[in-house]
This record gives C-alpha cells, structure tokens and sequence, in this order.
C-alpha cells in the first residue's frame, strides 16, 4: 500500500462582509423610479446626491451603512422638492440657480451633522441612565448585605485584615 | 473527647429497692472472674439463703444459661434467682451494677480459697456424694446444650452444715473455662489462652470433674506449685492423671473413677454412661486405640528435640517466628514424610499448608505468621489455633477480644484484625478437615463480623466486632465507667444524666458508644457514615447528631430528655450562627428555644431540620455571591464615564440621527407630494 502525503489544510479566507451591499442596487432603483417619474427629476437627484454618491463609494469604518443612512435621507430631503420643480420648470432652470445646488448639497451637510451630534447626546442620556441604574444597584447590594451580612460581599477577610491593629489605636 | 463520666442514677431500680447488697460482707468464696459475691438481704422475701454476685462489666456474661436456669433450676447446681442493676457503693465510689442473686449453699466450699480442704471431705464422701452430685448437675446442664467449664476443687460447696450433698458453683457469670487453670482444663483446651477456650464440650466437664476429685482427694491445690511448661510437658508424657497427681497412685475405685475421668484421650474419657456403670460397680474399661500424637522421627526445633507433634505445636506457636525460619529452611514434604509415615501428605494438604521455602528477601511477614498457623493446625488439628503468640479457639474469639479491650491491649486486638480474614480461616478449617476433625460452627459466626474488623469507620472497627459477639456485654467506653449500660434505652438515658451535669459534645465520636448503637439499634449504618463524614465539620456533625438522638428517642418511644434535648441545642449554636442568613438565623434560633424545652428531640429534629436548612442556607447564600458579583461587574462597567466615541453611544446615537433623518425625509417628501 502506497502511502499518500496528506495535503496541507488550505484555509480559505472569508471575504469581511460589506455593510455597502445593498447601496448600489438602492441607488439604481432610485434612478429609475425618478427617471420614470421625470427625466428632469432624475437628472436632478443625480447631482443633488452626489454627496451620498461620494461617501458610498468612499466611507469606510464602523457603522457605515448608519452614517450613510443618516447622511443619505437627509440628502434626499433637500433634493426631492427641487426634483418636483426639476418637473414643473425643467431641470435647467433649477440648475440654473446655485443658490439650489448648495440647498441640496447643504442638506447632505445637516446629514453629516447628524453624523456628529448623534454619538454625543446618546453618550449624555446614557450617563444619566447609567446613573440611576447605579443608583438601583447599590439599593440591591445593601438588600442582599442586610440579609446575608458582609460575608455575601466576600470581603470578610480584608476587613479583618484593615481592621487589625485598630484596637491598639486609643 | 470529653471525659465526662456518666453519673449514677439517683434513684434504685425496683430490683435494687427489693435487694439490699451488703457490699461490707464480701463472700470470697463464691466470687468469680466475672463478678466479686456478697452478702444480700431479701427485702420482700426472708427465708431462702441467697448471695449477691456484682458483675465485672468487661467480662460478658453466658446469657442464655441465665435464661435456662432461670426458669427452671438444675439439682446440685448453684442457680441465678434474679438479676437487676443496682446502685452500689463499693469502695467509696458509687457505682451502677449488674447484680445476680444466687441460691446460696451454706456448708462451705469443698476446698477454700488459701488451700485447705473441708474438714468433712473424705475419700468415702467423695466415692458417694460428691461424684454423684456433680454429675447429676452437670448431666442435666449437658441436656440443655450447655457446659459448665468451671469446676473446681474451690467451686463446689456442701449444700448445707450438715448435709452431705455437693452443688457445684454458678457457671453463668463468665465465659467458658474464663481463666481456669491450666491442670484443671483438658488438654487441648488447656493448650489455649485462658480467655479463649470456646465453649468446649461435654468432655471437658469431665475432665475437670476427675481432676477436681483428684485434688479434693490430696488436699492439695494440684493446679499450683508448677510452671506451665514443665506441667505440660508432664501431662503429654505422663498423661494428666500421673501429671496432676505427681506420680501418686489414687487408690481402689475412687482411683479408677479420676482416671477415667482425667483421660486425655475424648476416646477413652469417661462420660456419664461409665460414671454411673462405675456407681453400681460395673467395671467397663473403656479402651480404644491411642491416638498417636507421636512422631516417627524427632523434630530438632531451637536445639530440643520435641517427638509429640502436639508439643512441637506448642513450641511453633511459642516462637513463630523461629518456626517460620525452621520451615523455610527445611525441605517440608520430605520432612513430613520422614516425621510422619503413617501419613499421606497429599497435593491437596501441600497446597492448603503452602510452606514456602526461604526467598531470601526481608523479615518476618504476616503470611510467615500464618504459615505456622497453618503448620500447627496440621500438627495438632484438635488444638486451639496458633497466631502471633495467641492461642484460641475460635469459640473463645468474643471473651478474648473482650479482655484484650479491658486491658486496652491494641497488640492482641490487631493481630484478631489480622486473623478475622475468611480465607485463611477456611484454609484453617480445610486442613483440621483433611485431618478428620471438624473447626466448628464459629465461622459463621465470624464471617458476620469480618467486614467491620479492620475498618476505621465509626460505627465499625473491633469495637462493633465486640458488641456484636458479645451482645450481652454493656457499653465498655470509658464514660460509662460507673454504670451498666445494656441497651440504648440505657445509654440515652445515662446521657440525659451526662448533659444534666456536664457536656455531651462529640459524644458520637466515642467509638464505643457508636459500636454499641449500631449493634443495639437497627439500620444505622447511613447516620453513622453520615456522621463519620462529618466529623471534621462541628456545624455539621451537632445537626446530624441532633437527627441521629431524635432517631433514637423516636425508636425507644423515650420519655422526654430535656437536658440532652439543651445540650443538643446548645451544640447547635455553631451551625445556627454559621448560617449566613439572618432572617433564617433568627427563626431557627426561635424555634430551637421553643423546642428545646419539650424535651423532644425527635419532634424538634423534625421541625428544624438542620441538615436541610443548612443545605438551603448554604446553596442561597451561593446565589447571592454569584448575584453580588454580578452587581459588582454591572456597577464598575456603569462608573466609566461614557464617551461619545463609546461604540454603544455611537451605535445609538448614529441610529437616533438615522432616525431623524429618516423622519425629516419623510415629512419633506409629503410636504412636496401631497
């Protein structure tokens, strides 16, 4: 019997999961559900978003897909009155006015400011929740101190041992 | 341990208060090895001539002769009365006895105690009565089943001053032939320690009744004056007859009658069929062949040459050690065959006595010991049983092992561990089986006690093999000194006594007192592992013991024991104050007050089950820790100040400006569309 060499084990590496994955498909979905609505609109949501285009295809980091969110509706928000106008006026006209593409991509900014200021309040609410959860936690050691006596702490011989010397103290 | 003695009962039995014991009258003459005699007053009943016998309690009694004479008295016997425990004061110490009280004959003892002989006996006395009245008695306790083994020339009385018949003493206060002498025990008997000759046979009585006619006929103490060796030597050269006489011939019938009597051979000893053949002048001979004892070629053992197998026996078991380097040394089937023609020694015999030759490696070793056990009992099969310088019957094993334990001789105690071993026992009787002799119906016996022997546990151990051989024995632990306890009624209530004057802590662990409860009480055996696994934790080892005396008290349907009950629950205290919990603590602490004045420990272990809550009390308390260390984990996470850059701020405060987003998206879009 012919001995065969075991092959070494191949470990196949995982590709890391995109968070982005479902981003491209969205954004043609969005194209074509404007561009059926009106040519001008769709026009018009391509240049108002560009700022969600460019962090899409840019963002990297913990919690992209939330960032992009948070960036991406407030985008939209901007830009969807000017696709309505895009309808009504033509697209030309909106683009015209600069005054409309900083609108647009001024929203994208409030986005990004939410970005920001989000983590920063959600730390101050979670300081005070922390604090009274403190507060409950201390109720019920002593609950369970009172019943068990200092011994449920575990701290018995440490007392002792702070203790010791003290009735020498006069 | 505590050392607290029980105290005496203030009160008397109804036995005691119906006798009175005058213990400033000794009566030496009718004491025994198991029990000091003295005068008795009969409250109830004058007339009857009766004495007090004070037993020893280290020394078990023959409780079913009590039982056969009790009920119905044998002629020429000294019979029990009555029997009771009574508080005594005997030198100055007051003490609770087992007392017997015995018919008492008034002419005096054959022969006193210092030697000197009735003046009323006489050879015509002793060839009409006194031959006649000890075998009268000693027939009629042969038909019940049972041997007297303690007849003696200072142990038979005449009935009364001025009748000529003979009792012989009382044989129930001791075990068989308990330190009888070495002359007046027939030989193979006699060849065993004094505390462990068994039960004997009808023989024997015999025996002892020829060599008391023979001393009583010289007026000599014949047992006295010669070393055991040189008597021996003389009784299996001479025979015991010419041994215990010093060569001086006994004249006429009287002469025929003790040779008959004092034969060595159980073949040729008279029984009671010759005796009376031998009343009515019959002369029937009894000859059978000798047995021959001696061998065809002297054995040269520690430069003496020995020719009787018994005496080589004798001189193994004397030295084994020297006798198990002799066996060794020598080519054993060859020298068998040499020393013993008439014998076969077959391969079956060979490998029961399994004599090795010198391996050459260390000492002496316990199987060397049991190899000339082994060799003795070929040698001399209707012997006592030879091992590690003891000599015994397997009968006699309970009175030794009680002796060994009134002298606390550990030694005697473990070579009895070592020998209780069924193996070597069955090879034992194999070989007195091979040899046409039969070892006895011990075995069974024994077998029964073998598991507890070598064990250490409490409850267990020689001590239990004591009180289960020996069930009539009381409570030999050192706190029951001054008094007798029987059974555990006896001993709960010598404890109540105990707790009311002193402390009852760890008294379980007394291995006697355990030893006696698990013989006395019935299915013991898990409290005792229980206790025995507890002893190392006092919390513990006070609540089961607590358990263990309510089982008890439960058991015996006792009257209350307040004081046990108080000492109990004072015991307690440790176990109460170790458990952790304080609301449990304080109602446990409750209601032990409330119950310990009842007196009930049975009804108090029942309600405050210590064990348990001890359990509980303990797998709560575990929960508690696990929950403190959980609130300890939770509390050092929660007093990090948290940051925005936190990976859970951000996560929710990103999905909170999503939201927001979400929402501000939303309403634009139904502004703008609708």
């Amino acid at each position: 019997m012919s001995k065969k060499k075991k092959a070494p084990a191949v470990r196949r590496r995982r590709r890391p999961q995109r968070e982005m994955s479902g981003f491209a498909p969205m954004l043609v979905v969005g194209f074509a559900g404007a561009a059926l609505y009106s040519l001008g609109s769709a026009i018009i949501m391509a240049l108002g978003i560009a700022p969600t285009i460019v962090l899409g295809f840019t963002g990297k980091g913990e919690f992209k897909a939330e960032r992009l969110q948070c960036v991406g509706f407030c985008n939209l928000a901007g830009v969807l009155p000017f696709m309505y106008q895009a309808k009504l006026r033509g697209w030309e006209a909106v683009v015209g006015d600069a005054i409309n593409i900083v609108l647009m991509f001024g929203s994208a900014a409030i986005g990004y400011a939410l970005v920001y200021v989000g983590p920063m309040v959600a730390a101050f609410v979670l300081q005070g929740l922390n604090e009274d959860r403190l507060k409950k936690i201390g109720q019920q050691r002593q609950s369970l101190v009172d019943l068990w006596s200092h011994e449920v702490l575990g701290d018995r011989e440490e007392e002792q041992k702070q203790n010791a010397g003290k009735g020498f103290i006069r | 341990m505590s050392g607290e003695n029980a105290p005496v009962p203030d009160s008397q039995s109804a036995f005691g208060d119906r006798y009175e014991v005058i213990t400033a009258t000794p009566l030496p003459e009718f004491s025994t090895r198991g029990g000091d005699a003295f005068a008795v007053k009969d409250r109830e009943k004058s007339g009857g001539d009766i004495y007090a016998l004070v037993h020893h309690p280290s020394i078990p009694l023959r409780n079913e002769v009590y039982k056969t004479l009790r009920g119905k008295p044998v002629a020429n016997l000294i019979c029990p009365v009555d029997r009771g425990l009574m508080n005594l004061l005997i030198n100055g110490r007051k003490v609770q006895r087992l007392v017997t009280i015995f018919g008492r004959p008034t002419g005096g003892a054959l022969m006193g105690q210092d030697g000197k002989v009735n003046p009323r006996v006489n050879a015509n006395r002793l060839r009409q009565n006194v031959a006649l009245s000890i075998l009268k008695a000693i027939t009629a306790l042969h038909k019940r089943g049972f041997m007297h083994r303690s007849i003696m020339p200072t142990n038979v009385y005449f009935s009364t001053p001025s009748s000529d018949d003979v009792v012989i003493g009382e044989c129930y206060s001791m075990p068989p032939g308990y330190q009888q002498p070495f002359a007046m025990e027939s030989l193979d008997l006699a060849l065993a320690d004094g505390t462990a000759r068994g039960a004997g046979d009808v023989e024997s009585d015999y025996y002892q009744m020829g060599a008391t006619m023979q001393a009583l006929y010289f007026g000599e103490q014949i047992w006295r004056g010669r070393d055991r060796d040189s008597m021996l030597m003389a009784r299996v050269n001479q025979g015991s007859f010419w041994a215990l006489s010093g060569g001086r011939e006994v004249p006429g019938a009287l002469g025929s009658l003790i040779r008959g009597l004092t034969a060595d051979e159980i073949d040729e000893r008279w029984g009671a069929e010759e005796v009376l053949d031998w009343f009515e002048g019959v002369g029937k001979p009894k000859r059978t062949t000798m047995k021959a004892w001696s061998m065809n070629r002297p054995t040269n053992f520690k430069g003496v040459a020995v020719v009787d197998r018994r005496l080589l026996a004798h001189a193994f078991a004397r030295d084994p050690a020297e006798a198990a380097s002799f066996l060794k040394s020598i080519d054993f089937p060859s020298w068998v065959q040499m020393s013993f023609r008439d014998e076969i020694l077959t391969d079956r015999l060979e490998s029961l006595l399994n004599v090795k030759p010198d391996s050459g490696f260390g000492g002496m070793r316990s199987d060397d010991y049991k190899m000339v056990t082994r060799v003795c009992m070929f040698l001399h099969p209707t012997g006592p049983i030879h091992y590690k310088g003891h000599s015994f019957f397997l009968g006699g094993i309970p009175s030794m092992i009680a002796e060994a334990f009134s002298r606390d001789d550990r030694e005697t105690l473990s070579a009895i561990v070592d020998l209780l071993d069924a193996k070597f026992l069955q090879t034992l009787a194999d070989v007195a089986e091979v040899q046409g002799v039969k070892l006895g119906t011990h075995l069974a016996d024994l077998r029964r006690v073998m598991a507890f022997a070598a064990s250490k546990q409490l409850g267990k151990g020689m001590e239990r093999v004591l009180y289960e051989l020996n069930p009539i024995l009381p409570c030999v632990s050192q706190r029951f000194g001054n008094v007798w306890i029987g059974s555990i009624i006896q001993m709960m209530r010598a404890l109540e006594r105990i707790a009311a004057s002193g402390t009852t802590r760890n008294i379980l662990l007394d291995r006697h007192l355990a030893a006696f409860c698990a013989t006395h009480g019935v299915d013991l055996e898990r409290e005792f592992n229980n206790l025995a696994a507890a002893q190392h934790s006092p919390a513990k080892f006070n609540s089961l013991s607590l358990n263990f005396f309510g089982l008890l008290q439960q058991r015996c349907k006792m009257e209350a024991l307040p004081n046990l009950t108080s000492k109990l629950v004072d015991g307690l205290a440790p176990a109460v104050k170790g458990l952790k919990n304080k609301k449990r603590r304080e109602q446990v602490q409750a209601a032990l007050e409330k119950s310990k004045k009842g007196g009930d420990i049975a009804k108090l272990s029942s309600e405050v089950n210590m064990v348990k809550v001890q359990a509980e009390d303990a797998r709560e308390f575990a929960q508690a820790r696990t929950l403190v260390a959980r609130l300890e984990r939770e509390r050092k996470k929660l007093l990090r100040k948290v940051q925005p850059n936190d990976p859970e701020a951000r996560k929710i405060g990103l999905k909170g400006s999503r939201i927001i987003a979400l929402a501000g998206f939303l309403i634009v879009a139904f502004l703008t569309f609708f």
